[in-house]
């Protein structure tokens, strides 16, 4: 217990800001109205409070006496002042920590005068430059180290306004012949609109469960960003600023006249563009008048003059930072514009999501394809999607997306989905049972209910840059897995009312956990794909990883085949029940599942042959295999397979099992001797197994082909599915040519002797590869 | 000084506010946290005070006409700090206590 005497807190006064510089002892606090004070005994922390006016002592001496009589080591602390809390303490006069240090000579602030008049031409110069961090800001930077560098847009910012129209280049009243001319009042317009632009992207990237810090800094320091002015504010500013250059008065170049106005027009439309407000149904129409502008502005850009004292680093030490300042981030203008371009291409492309039919399926082929676009879209493109995505008009659809999901897979044309199911009330007496049709609806309703939130982080996942998308996959899975093992109690109760009404031979075995398995084991399947993709795997992994692929799609593989057996099993027994319409509906559907069926057969029998040709090349020893001094094969097994150990029925095979798949001969270095005779021979078990899959995958995928992407629910992306189809079959042809150059190399091979060929791997992200994140290897001479 | 006393004294000053001049001309002013042998000194809720520039004073001096026109010191708070003792140049105490009030720390 410490002592009452040193808890007893008089009043302090550290909070003041007004203090006088003819005070020659130094700065003096103002003075506080006294206050009364109370005695504690309890240990807690006093908080300080206002007080007397202060008597200021030097301690100088006395403290420094009594520091250098203290032993090495020992502290004088506050008993709750912790080790942990002292890590956050900037050091003073440390030129990295702290932010108000001066190097010798140094001034605290630039002495650029903002109401200096401008030139046209450093009108154009300034905009260009803003323009320019902006998209720096965009693409991750933080606003210190960008748009916050302008002294235009500190000075409209700061001392905080409290309306629009103070918000100018100065504050309180000003002489007339100070006041800022035309081409200043035209920039304030601009930066005003600007500033509000940004607070408009920060607004729609906050507006999502998930932002993210490491793509977008959302951070404003404490400034506001006129949140609270609506957007006609500015753009009222905005016209009357165009009126103001157009005025045949003001004497101004022609060309230089149109490419202010050009800009003011940009910063208008784009304004609009980013304005979250805007109703869902017109999004579209709001970025295609963007993009003539932009084009203005990059060819009269060679108009403007720039004007570098507009700009300092020191305005960051008055931010709310406790980082010294840091230089200011440089971006090209041709790359700003690139990436304004980009941005508004990838927005447009967003708006395209309100025109998708109301299918959750063909949601999800349109989230993967624009989380897949090259370039990857901007943080803010992802919230705009994002944004559009979650709007209630999209997720209170009339129907319920996740069951609409389930229909897809299973319960076609059911008796456990029939409408009239929901209509039934349940029996007056409470004790009575419900009759099992209610049951039904009830079960159902629990279900989707329960699906709602796996579903709906699915879709945020798919929100995703590509990268945290596969991690995050990795989260989704487990809870599909917890799903999973629901859906097994409520698909024995719907088998058991089924059971009752003696229909049960009209539902499928399990058709609740059925579609969840699918979906996760198709999850599971994008993990490893991007993690080709993303180069997460060296290339002496590849056979292993492949191995765990082709498993995993083709458990996938025999789960839609049970479903096309039992859609099969539908029609005809509708047929023979002359219910002609149900026996048409259901055989219309089965397109969609059996274009899924033949998408993981191909997926499976491609992969099992590139493992089949990793395998054999890792034994050739043909591919990079890294010295690994501290791990074995089974630590690193188990590291990749991290993410699937869990899940329930087991996915992961046992490391041996995995072992004899990948090594079918024994070591990479010491194989046993039928594996030369084995891989001489073109007709032998290796080869052929090879041969065959990729048969196999190549008629798959141009059955799907065949399909297209409207039967595959992926018609809002036709363009893109094609590619990718096309780049699979790609895929395909160029393994062969693969395994039969690598079968021509090892025709007359000897245990000891060395291949003379040489395997290229395709890097990621250079379009080397048909598709991403499948790795096919070129033999080429060695 | 012994070390028991120092200790003692340098304890009465936790929490307290106190006012620290730095070898740059700053002045720092929060509640002492944390002190050791090489007077290095941790402040909490600190604010940071820069006299105003010789500029300023004169522009202030010009506009009002009166030599001794007041000119405010820029401050901004900085939160949690230390101070090196090599930059301490000046360590003031900031006493509030009221007269009548039984002081506290010994001086």
């Amino acid at each position: 217990m410490a002592d009452p005497a040193l808890l007893y807190h008089d009043a302090t006064a550290s909070d003041a800001d007004t203090l006088t510089a003819s005070n020659g002892t130094g700065p003096a606090f103002a003075s506080a109205e006294s206050s009364r004070f109370a005695q504690t005994s309890l240990p807690l922390r006093q908080a300080p409070r206002r007080g007397a006016p202060p008597h200021i002592r030097d301690v100088t001496e006395k403290f420094t006496a009594a520091c250098q009589a203290l032993d090495v080591g020992q502290l004088v602390k506050d008993e709750y002042f912790t080790l942990f809390e002292s890590i956050g303490a900037i050091e003073i006069m440390d030129p990295k920590m702290d932010s108000g240090f001066l190097q010798p000579g140094e001034t605290l602030e630039d002495d650029f005068d903002p109401l200096a008049p401008l030139l046209p031409e450093e009108l154009i110069g300034i905009m260009d430059q803003l323009l320019s961090y902006e998209m720096a800001w965009h693409t991750g930077y933080p606003l210190s180290q960008t748009l916050f560098t302008s002294v235009y847009i500190d000075r409209l910012l700061w001392p905080e306004p409290e309306s629009i129209p103070q918000a100018q280049f100065y504050r309180d009243d000003i002489l007339d012949d100070k006041r800022p001319g035309t081409l200043l009042d035209v920039l304030r317009a601009y930066c005003l609109a600007l500033i509000k632009g940004c607070d408009y992207v920060i607004a729609k990237i906050m507006a999502r469960d998930y932002f993210e810090e490491e793509d977008f800094s959302t951070h404003t320091y404490n400034r506001v960003l006129f949140v609270q002015a609506p957007i006609d504010v500015f753009l009222r500013e905005l016209d009357a600023s165009v009126e103001m250059i157009e005025d045949p008065d003001l004497q101004i170049d022609g060309g230089i006249r149109s490419a202010i106005v050009a800009r003011l027009h940009f910063r208008k439309t784009f304004l609009c563009a980013l304005d979250p407000e805007c109703p869902l149904e017109i999004l579209s129409s709001f970025w295609p008048p963007v993009v003539p502008f932009i084009d203005q502005v990059n060819d009269t850009h060679i108009l403007g003059k720039t004007v570098p004292g507009s700009f300092s680093t020191k305005i960051q030490r008055r931010l709310a930072s406790t980082v010294p300042p840091r230089p200011i981030v440089q971006v090209e203008f041709k790359d700003a514009l690139q990436t304004l371009k980009q941005l508004c291409i990838d927005c447009k492309e967003a708006t395209r999501f309100k025109d998708l039919p109301t299918d959750p399926l063909e949601y999800q082929s349109f989230l993967w394809t624009f989380a897949s676009r090259q370039p990857a879209p901007l943080t803010y493109s992802r919230s705009y999607l994002s944004n559009i995505l979650f709007d209630p008009y999209v997720l209170n659809a009339p129907v319920s997306l996740p069951l609409e999901d389930v229909q897809s897979f299973v319960f076609h044309e059911s008796p456990i989905l029939d409408p009239s199911n929901w209509a039934l009330s349940p029996p007056r007496n409470p004790l009575m049972p419900k009759s099992p049709r209610l049951q039904f609806a009830l079960l159902i309703d629990e279900f989707v209910e329960r699906v709602g939130q796996s579903y709906l982080d699915l879709w945020v996942a798919l929100g995703q840059n590509k990268c945290r998308l596969r991690r995050m996959l990795t989260h989704v899975i487990i809870a599909w897995d917890m799903l999973q093992q629901d859906a097994v109690f409520v698909d024995a109760d719907l088998i058991a009312y089924a059971l009752q009404l003696t229909i049960s031979e009209e539902v499928m075995d399990g058709p609740l956990q059925t579609w969840v398995y699918i979906k996760k084991l198709w999850m599971i399947e994008k993990v490893v794909v991007l993690g080709f993709e993303q180069d997460i795997y060296l290339p002496d992994e590849y056979a292993g990883i492949y191995y765990f692929l082709s498993l995993m799609a083709t458990k996938r593989k025999d789960a839609l085949k049970r479903c096309v057996e039992h859609t099969n099993d539908r029609t005809v027994q509708f047929l023979q029940s002359s219910r002609f319409e149900d026996a048409q509906n259901t055989s219309e559907k089965i397109s969609f599942i059996d274009s899924e069926l033949q998408q993981a057969t191909g997926i499976s029998a491609f992969a099992k042959a590139l493992h089949g040709i990793y395998t054999i090349a890792n034994y050739l020893r043909l591919l990079p295999s890294p010295n690994r001094p501290f791990s074995t094969e089974s630590l690193r097994y188990e590291l990749r397979m991290k993410p699937f150990l869990s899940l329930q029925p087991p996915e992961v095979p046992p490391f041996e099992e995995f072992q004899a798949a990948v090594q079918p001969y024994g070591t990479y270095s010491d194989p046993s001797p039928s594996l030369h005779d084995d891989l001489r021979q073109a007709d032998c078990k290796v080869w052929s197994d090879i041969d065959t899959s990729l048969k196999n995958a190549k008629d798959a995928f141009a059955k799907v082909k065949k399909y297209g992407a409207k039967e595959s629910k992926a018609g809002g992306v036709e363009q893109a599915w094609n590619k990718e189809i096309q780049g699979m079959l790609a895929s395909c042809i160029a393994l062969g040519v693969t395994v039969a150059g690598l079968k021509s190399a090892v025709k007359d091979i000897e245990p000891g002797s060395k291949v003379q060929v040489k395997i290229e791997i395709p890097p990621a992200g250079a379009s080397k590869r048909y598709v991403e994140g499948w790795i096919v290897p070129k033999i080429v001479k060695g | 000084m012994h070390n028991t006393e120092a200790t003692a004294y340098l304890s009465h000053l936790i929490d307290q506010p106190l006012r620290i001049h730095t070898s740059d001309g700053r002045v720092f002013g929060g509640q002492m946290k944390c002190t050791d042998k090489h007077r290095n000194i941790i402040l909490a809720l600190t604010y940071e005070y820069r006299a105003p520039s010789a500029d300023a004073i004169r522009k202030a001096v010009q506009e009002s006409g009166n030599p001794s026109a007041p000119v405010n010191w820029n401050s901004r708070y900085v939160g949690l700090v230390v101070v090196p003792g090599a930059h301490v140049k000046k360590i003031e105490f900031v006493d509030s206590t009221l007269s009548g009030q039984p002081g506290r720390v010994v001086l």
